[in-house]
C-alpha cells in the first residue's frame, strides 16, 4: 500500500491548489499554523449549510447577523431569558406610557469605523422597513406608528450629560401592540446609516439590489466581534478590542476570546461527537441522553432533569374545520388519550418537566399567569379511561379488530369516520417519536389517527394553507417579552382567519371562524387586549379567561417544554460557561439576548 | 464524404446521439424538480416569516416571487395580478424559456435558498473537494480491484481462497455502514484519526504544509471508506470476467500454440476489461451522489450536500446547475469509453472499418 499513499499524497497535493483558490479569501493576521486553541471560542448549531450573506438588510443571512444574535449588530435592547427583565445595549431599558415606548440611547456606542452610533441609525433601520415592503423591519410599522428623537439631560454624579431620547409611538390605529414593539426592540440590530445608505445609492436605490451585496469584507458593526473569513466549513469571527461597549459596560475588559470559530457540521452527531472530543466548546443542538456524556466534560444548565430551561411548547395543531377535528369532544378525548410521561421520558431524553394543561409554562416568567385551580378544572392530563367516555358520550363507537387493534370508528348516525393523520418532517427524529407516542395513545383510546411522515418541503407548504389533520409544530420558539401572549396568538388569533387553502401565517388550524354560527368574539377582545394591560392582577385575570378557553376547546394539544435553544457545553477548554449555580448569564449560548456578556466572564483552562 | 473516413463517421454519430441525450437530459433537469407539490417560497417563507403576520408574510412573499422571476410584471416592473388581487405567476413554458436562454449565456442563475449566492459559486467552491476525494478513490479503486481481481482469476489456489471472500464482504458492504464503522473504530474507539471534517477545525485554506498534511490526515478515513469497497466490487466483478475469458477457444488454442503466459494474460486482460471500462465512466458520472453520504458521515465539504439541500428546499437553479454538471460529467465520460472501446475492441473496431453501426 505504500506505493498507494504516495499516489494519493501526490493528488492531494495538485488537486489542493484547486480547492485553495476556491475559497474565500479574506485579509487577516492569522498564522499558517491555525487559530490558537486558548484564545478561540467554538460555538455551533445556529448555521446549517453554506454560508450565503452576511448582509445585515437579507432576510435570512448566515451566523451572527440576522436572527438574534448580537456579535456583529446589535440592537438597541436584549431580554434576559432567565430574569425576564430588558436589559440596556445600544440604549437603555425602555421607559412605557400610555402611548409611547422610549429609551435613551448610549451616548458611548460607537461603529467600527470610529463614527458615533446615534439615533439617526436607528431611525434609519426602522425605516427602511417604510421605504421597502421587502425590507426585514417592514413588519414593524403596524405596530408603530411614528419615531420621534428628543435630547434629554441627564445628571448624575459625574456631571450632566446630553442624551438623546428615542420615542417609539404605538401604532393604536393598526395593532395598538406595545408587547409587540417590545420584541421589536430587541429584535431589530441597527445598521449603520452612513455605509448603507452610501451602498442603498450606488444600488440605484433599490434595496433588492442591495439585498444582493454579501457585506462579507470589512463591514461596519457595532458589536463586539467582526467577520475574519468564512467558507463553507467555518465561520470565523475575530475580537475587536475597540469595541465601544468595552468601556461602556465592561470596566474596560475584553471579551476572553480572541476568535469565535463557528464549524458547520453535516450531521447531528458530529456536535456530539466534537464536543466529547474537545473540538467544539458550545453547541445548540439536540444530543440525546446528555448524562452519558458528563464523564467528557460536557455540562448543561442543569445538572439533572430537565437539563435545559423549558421555554417553547411543541404541540400538534389540529385543523378544526376538518370533520371530526371540528368536534370539539374529539379534539380533547385526544388530549386525555396521549401518554405525556412517555414522551418526556422517551422521546425527548427527559428534556421536559412533566406538561401541564394550557398553553401557559408553569414556571419563569410566565408562572405568574399560570393558575393551578384552573387546570385542576378545566385541563387535561393522560387519562384514556376518560379518552373512552368522551368519545362514547359524543356518539362516536369506536370497532376494534379481535386483536384489539383499532379498525375504525363510527359516528351517532353510524358512517364510518375519516382515517385521521398527524404530519410531520420525515426524519426530525424526536418529534417523529413524539407523534408516534402521541398516536400510539391515540388508537389505544379509540381514536382513528395515524401518523403521517412527510418531506420537510412539503411539509413547510401545507402549514399556511392548512392542508393537514393534524401538524406536528412548535409555534413562536423565541424567548420574548411577549411571551405567552405570542404563543396564545400563533395559536388561537382569527384575526386573519381565511379557509383552508389561502394563506394564513398565526392560527393555521383555522380554530374560531369569525363568520361560524360558534364563532366566540371573546378570544380575539382578549388577544387585542392584553397587550395593552399594564396592570399585573388584570393580565393575570385575562391570561387566565385565554387559557380556560384553550382549555375547553383545545384547538391543539401540547405534548411537552422545550428549550428555546439547546446549550450544551464543553470544559475542556474553557471554564465558568453559565449554569444554574453559576447563573450570571441566562444559557443564550453566548452569542444573542442577554448571553453574550457570558463572553467577558469564561476563562481558558490552559490560562489558568 | 465522412463514408472514406469511418472513424471520423462513428465519433460523429456517437457525438450527434449524444448531444441528443444531453438534450433530454436538460429538459428533464428542468422539469422534474418542478413537478412536486412543494414550492421554494414555501419553504424561504417557513425560514423568514416565522412570528410575522399574515398580511407582513404575503408582503414578503410577494417581494420573493419578483426576486426570483416567478410571477409577471408589468410594464413598470410592478407584480401583475388577476382579477382576485392573486399576483400571476409567471407560466413553466416560460420559465423554461428563460432558462434555455440564460443557460446559453452560461449563467447557472442565483440560488433560492443561499440568496444571493450565484450557482456558479457554490458549485466553484464545492467541486474540488469532490472531485478530490471520489476520482483517486474510483480511479486507484478500479486499478487496484481489476488486477487483484485478474490475478486471482489466474492464480487461483491460496490467493484466491483469501482474496474472494474478502472482497465479496467489502462489496456488500454498504457505503455508510462501513464508514460509520471506519469513524467508530479509529476516530471515537482508538482515535488515530480525526472523526469530522476535510482539515484541522482551527485552520483555514492556505497552501501550508500545515494545512496540506491537515487535509492528508483527514483524507485517509474517507478515502478508505470509499476506496475498499469499490475496488472490492471491481475484483469481483474482473475475477468473474477472467475466469469466463480463460475458458474460451482463443485462450485455449493461445496455449496450445505455445504463446507466452504474460501475453496470453495481456489478451484475456483486454478483453474481460471492456465491461469494467463502462463501468468506470458510469461510475466517474456518479460522483457526485456518492459523495453524499461520505460527505455526511464524516462532515466532509464536497457538492453531495448542496445538492441534497437544494433538492429538499426545491431549489431549482441549483438543482439544475448540479443536474447539468452531473449529466455532462457522465456524457462525456461515456463519450470518451465509447470511443476508447471502438479502438480497444476488436469486434466494434471491424465493425467500424466495414461501415457497419
Amino acid at each position: 500500500m505504500k506505493h498507494l499513499s504516495l499516489l494519493k499524497f501526490m493528488v492531494i497535493g495538485a488537486l489542493s491548489c484547486g480547492i485553495i483558490s476556491c475559497q474565500q479569501k479574506k485579509p487577516g493576521t492569522v498564522t499558517e499554523e491555525g487559530f490558537p486553541r486558548e484564545k478561540t471560542l467554538y460555538l455551533a448549531g445556529f448555521q446549517w449549510g453554506d454560508p450565503n450573506t452576511f448582509n445585515p438588510l437579507s432576510d435570512w443571512p448566515a451566523f451572527p447577523v440576522g436572527g438574534k444574535y448580537n456579535l456583529m449588530y446589535e440592537p438597541l435592547v436584549v431580554f434576559n431569558s432567565i430574569t425576564g427583565k430588558i436589559e440596556g445595549l445600544l440604549a437603555d431599558s425602555p421607559e412605557r406610557t400610555d402611548s409611547t415606548i422610549s429609551v435613551k440611547m448610549n451616548p458611548m456606542a460607537r461603529w467600527s469605523d470610529g463614527k458615533p452610533l446615534t439615533s439617526a441609525d436607528v431611525k434609519f433601520t426602522f425605516e427602511i422597513g417604510k421605504r421597502f415592503k421587502g425590507a426585514p423591519t417592514a413588519y414593524v410599522w403596524d405596530f408603530i406608528s411614528d419615531i420621534t428623537v428628543d435630547t434629554v439631560v441627564d445628571s448624575s454624579a459625574s456631571g450632566e450629560m446630553k442624551l438623546e431620547k428615542i420615542v417609539f409611538f404605538i401604532n393604536k390605529k393598526e395593532r395598538n401592540n406595545p408587547l409587540v414593539v417590545m420584541d421589536i426592540l430587541q429584535n431589530i440590530r441597527i445598521v449603520p446609516r452612513h455605509s448603507i445608505e452610501a451602498l442603498l445609492a450606488e444600488a440605484g436605490g433599490e434595496l433588492a439590489e442591495l439585498q444582493k451585496l454579501k457585506f462579507d469584507k470589512d463591514p461596519v458593526v457595532s458589536g463586539p466581534y467582526n467577520l475574519l473569513r468564512y467558507s463553507n466549513e467555518k465561520i470565523v469571527l475575530k475580537r475587536r478590542d475597540d469595541y465601544w461597549g468595552c468601556m461602556a459596560l465592561y470596566n474596560n475588559r475584553l471579551p476572553q476570546p480572541v476568535y469565535i470559530i463557528h464549524p458547520i457540521y453535516k450531521s447531528n452527531d458530529h456536535f456530539s461527537i466534537a464536543l466529547q472530543q474537545g473540538n467544539l466548546d458550545i453547541s445548540a443542538t439536540f444530543i440525546p441522553r446528555i448524562w452519558l456524556k458528563a464523564k467528557e466534560g460536557v455540562a448543561t444548565w442543569y445538572k439533572k432533569e430537565p437539563f435545559f430551561i423549558p421555554a417553547t411548547i411543541p404541540m400538534l395543531q389540529i385543523n378544526t374545520t376538518r370533520y371530526p377535528l371540528s368536534d370539539r369532544n374529539v379534539r380533547r378525548a385526544m388530549a386525555y388519550a396521549i401518554n405525556y410521561k412517555d414522551i418526556r421520558e422517551l422521546a425527548v431524553s427527559g428534556y421536559s418537566p412533566p406538561i401541564l394543561s394550557g398553553l401557559i409554562l408553569p414556571f419563569g416568567v410566565e408562572a405568574d399567569y399560570c393558575n393551578a385551580e384552573d387546570i385542576q378544572k378545566y385541563g387535561v392530563s393522560y387519562d384514556p379511561e376518560k379518552a373512552r367516555a368522551i368519545m362514547k358520550e359524543a356518539g362516536y363507537t369506536s370497532v376494534f379488530d379481535a386483536d384489539g387493534k383499532l379498525n375504525h370508528v363510527k359516528n351517532a348516525k353510524g358512517e364510518k369516520v375519516p382515517t385521521m393523520s398527524v404530519k410531520s418532517p420525515a426524519g426530525w427524529s424526536d418529534w417523529e417519536s413524539m407523534v408516534q407516542i402521541a398516536v400510539k395513545g391515540m388508537r389505544a383510546a379509540g381514536i382513528d389517527v395515524r401518523e403521517g411522515f412527510v418531506d420537510a418541503s412539503l411539509y413547510w407548504s401545507c402549514m399556511p394553507v392548512g392542508d393537514f389533520d393534524l401538524l406536528m409544530q412548535k409555534p413562536v420558539p423565541e424567548v420574548t417579552p411577549s411571551k405567552p401572549w405570542s404563543r396564545f396568538d400563533a395559536v388561537m388569533s382569527s384575526r386573519n382567519w381565511k379557509p383552508e387553502g389561502e394563506k394564513m401565517n398565526e392560527n393555521q388550524g383555522r380554530y374560531n371562524n369569525p363568520s361560524s354560527k360558534d364563532y366566540n368574539p371573546e378570544v380575539d377582545n382578549l388577544l387585542k387586549r392584553i397587550p395593552t394591560l399594564t396592570d399585573n392582577e388584570e393580565k393575570i385575570k385575562a391570561y387566565r379567561q385565554l387559557n380556560i378557553i384553550f382549555m375547553q376547546d383545545m384547538p391543539a394539544l401540547p405534548l411537552a417544554y422545550l428549550p428555546e435553544q439547546f446549550y450544551e457545553f464543553s470544559t475542556r477548554n474553557w471554564i465558568n460557561f453559565p449554569t444554574e449555580e453559576n447563573s450570571y448569564a441566562p444559557p443564550q449560548c453566548l452569542c444573542y439576548g442577554a448571553g453574550t456578556k457570558a463572553l467577558w466572564e469564561i476563562k481558558s483552562v490552559a490560562a489558568e | 464524404m465522412l463514408k472514406r473516413y469511418p472513424t471520423v463517421r462513428y465519433i460523429v454519430t456517437r457525438g450527434g446521439w449524444y448531444f441528443l441525450t444531453f438534450l433530454v437530459a436538460v429538459t428533464l433537469n428542468f422539469f422534474l424538480p418542478r413537478m412536486g407539490k412543494s414550492n421554494p417560497i414555501d419553504i424561504i417563507m417557513a425560514k423568514v416569516g416565522g412570528g410575522l403576520d399574515t398580511k407582513a408574510a404575503q408582503a414578503k412573499e410577494e417581494a420573493y416571487l419578483k426576486e426570483f422571476g416567478l410571477v409577471e410584471l408589468d410594464a413598470q416592473k410592478n407584480i401583475r395580478r388577476s382579477a382576485d388581487g392573486k399576483p400571476v405567476r409567471t407560466p413553466v413554458w416560460k420559465q423554461f424559456r428563460n432558462y434555455v436562454g440564460m443557460c446559453l449565456r452560461g449563467d447557472l442563475g442565483t440560488s433560492f435558498l443561499n440568496y444571493p449566492k450565484k450557482v456558479v459559486d457554490i458549485i466553484k467552491q464545492a467541486i474540488p473537494w469532490t472531485i478530490a476525494l471520489q476520482l483517486p478513490t474510483i480511479i486507484f479503486g478500479w486499478i487496484i480491484g481489476n488486477v487483484l481481481g485478474a490475478l486471482a482469476a489466474y492464480r487461483r489456489g491460496i490467493f484466491d481462497g483469501v482474496f474472494f471472500p474478502l472482497a465479496l464482504l467489502a462489496n456488500a458492504m454498504p457505503f455508510f455502514a462501513f464508514g460509520m464503522l471506519l469513524m467508530y473504530l479509529f476516530a471515537i474507539i482508538w482515535p488515530i484519526f480525526p472523526a469530522v471534517g476535510g482539515y484541522a477545525g482551527n485552520l483555514v485554506p492556505t497552501l501550508s504544509w500545515t494545512f496540506l498534511s491537515s487535509m492528508a490526515y483527514h483524507y485517509i478515513l474517507p478515502f478508505f471508506s470509499i476506496f475498499l469497497i469499490l475496488a472490492g466490487g471491481q475484483a469481483i466483478g474482473m475475477r468473474s470476467m477472467c475466469i469466463y475469458e480463460l475458458g474460451t477457444d482463443y485462450v485455449k488454442y493461445a496455449k496450445w500454440l505455445g504463446v507466452r503466459e504474460n501475453k496470453i494474460l495481456m489478451y484475456m486482460f483486454r478483453n474481460a476489461m471492456l465491461p469494467q471500462l463502462t463501468g468506470l465512466a458510469l461510475s466517474i458520472g456518479q460522483m457526485i451522489g456518492g459523495a453524499l453520504i461520505t460527505e455526511m458521515i464524516f462532515s466532509y465539504p464536497g457538492l453531495g450536500m448542496a445538492l441534497l439541500t437544494a433538492i429538499q428546499g426545491n431549489d431549482y437553479p441549483v438543482i439544475q446547475g448540479c443536474t447539468l454538471l452531473v449529466t455532462v460529467s457522465v456524457l462525456c465520460a461515456n463519450f470518451i469509453v465509447d470511443i476508447l472501446i471502438g479502438f480497444l475492441d476488436p469486434r466494434v473496431k471491424a465493425g467500424i472499418a466495414g461501415g457497419g453501426k
